[in-house]
């Protein structure tokens, strides 16, 4: 321990001040990214500026510019966790299930999640169609995490060869219908439980077509 | 109708003409009141008497347009043959091909409409109500014809294909898929979800 004293804390300030560095800097992302949330849940992506974001992140636009290059950066990181966040309830949903029950679970995590953020999904999909922002997302976002995530549980009930082609056409539909459907959900201001049975007719459907063909 | 609303109607259909192509020249996004103002020959105020917004120019021009297609639509209708499945098609291919015609037009109404928020009133994707109409009546159609189970939720079944039709458009905007390439794959969802309608047996 001695040999350290006097190397020791040299050696150990500098490791010390890059931590709280990192970690006040982290703090900082935290605070810029939960602000922008809810601007960009609340105007869209064109109406929140970065200004606004700054001012309700109690801090200047130039400290906002020194953790994201630009909005549609900021924007991007917060549809990636998103994302990802999406990914791993579905995931943690579907344990110990296969086929059809595994589907309706996933789409009931997925309805419940995002069902409570919906301006933010929202915002996100808003920019998935937008030309420019549109290319940049989807660059970044690996889209078909959701998708593959019920095209696994599509496979587990296929047995047939001809069923891998029919699997991803099969499972587009059923995300994209759950999409479409969430969307509906939050014009017509439905609940999670109508919502939900919506989902679970439409899904089993789809899945009946499957079952024929 | 008087003088005054003679002249206001020409003013908002000279706005929206204006718009229509210049959203086909450089895009909704890059559009702005002023240019299309100055394209109709009449003051960024006038624009605004008529719209509160750019995005209600968009969704007006996207309306009028409807009917447009829906006399494309007229036409085919008396013509549709086959089963309950083919008949959809056809009337969503005729939908995919009107389109396709204006693309970015289209594309930019379907970025615009899922920012309801912003322009209330704005028409909604997937709602628009002839449309959905006229599939439910040819649904309907199919259950008396025999090809559609009896106790179908038609409603649903017309989400199902409106979503389907809809959301292939992405194909579109993230790969550059044309006409044939989303009406083939339409063909098939329609296949899938035909298989899961039909009666028993």
């Amino acid at each position: 321990m001695n040999q350290f004293v006097y190397g020791g804390l040299a050696a150990i300030e500098p490791a010390e001040r890059p931590n709280q560095r990192a970690l006040a800097k982290r703090r900082t992302r935290e605070k810029i990214i939960a602000a922008a949330k809810a601007l960009f849940a609340e105007r869209g992506y064109e109406g929140a500026t970065i200004r606004d974001i700054a001012k309700a992140a109690g801090m200047s636009t130039g400290a906002v510019f020194a953790s994201f290059t630009d909005k549609s950066d900021l924007f991007i990181d917060i549809a990636e966790t998103e994302q990802a966040e999406l990914y791993a309830e579905m995931r943690a949903a579907k344990e110990g299930l296969t086929g059809r029950p595994a589907i309706l679970a996933m789409l009931d995590a997925a309805a419940e999640r995002q069902l409570a953020s919906l301006a933010l999904v929202q915002a996100i999909m808003s920019a998935l169609w937008t030309p420019g922002l549109g290319e940049k997302v989807r660059r970044r976002l690996d889209r078909r995490t959701a998708a593959s995530l019920i095209l696994g549980a599509v496979q587990d009930d296929l047995s047939q060869e001809e069923g891998g082609r029919c699997a991803t056409l099969i499972s587009d539909m059923i995300w994209d219908a759950y999409i479409a459907t969430l969307r509906r959900a939050a014009l017509d201001g439905l609940t999670l439980e109508p919502l939900r049975a919506r989902i679970h007719e439409q899904t089993r459907t789809i899945l009946a077509g499957l079952r024929r063909g | 109708m008087g003088v005054r609303e003679a002249r206001k109607e020409a003013t908002r259909l000279r706005v929206l003409d204006a718009a229509r192509q210049l959203f086909e020249e450089v895009g909704y996004e890059a559009a702005t009141i002023r240019e299309i103002a100055r394209r109709a020959g009449v003051s960024v105020g006038s624009v605004f008497t008529g719209f509160p917004s750019k995005s209600h120019v968009l969704g007006e021009v996207i309306r009028c347009r409807l009917d447009e297609l829906y006399a494309d639509l007229e036409r085919v209708t008396p013509h549709l043959r086959g089963s309950t499945a083919d008949r959809c098609r056809s009337l969503f291919a005729v939908h995919y091909a009107f389109e396709f015609r204006r693309l970015r037009l289209f594309l930019a109404h379907i970025s615009v409409a899922f920012e309801f928020r912003e322009a209330p009133g704005y028409p909604v994707l997937g709602s628009n109500p002839r449309l959905r109409g006229m599939v439910l009546e040819c649904l309907a159609a199919g259950v008396a014809r025999g090809d559609v189970r009896p106790e179908t939720d038609l409603e649903l079944a017309v989400d199902l294909l409106v979503a389907a039709y809809a959301w292939n458009y992405r194909l579109a905007a993230a790969e550059g898929a044309d006409v044939q390439d989303l009406t083939q794959l339409f063909d098939r969802q329609v296949g899938v979800i035909f298989e899961g309608l039909a009666p028993p047996g």
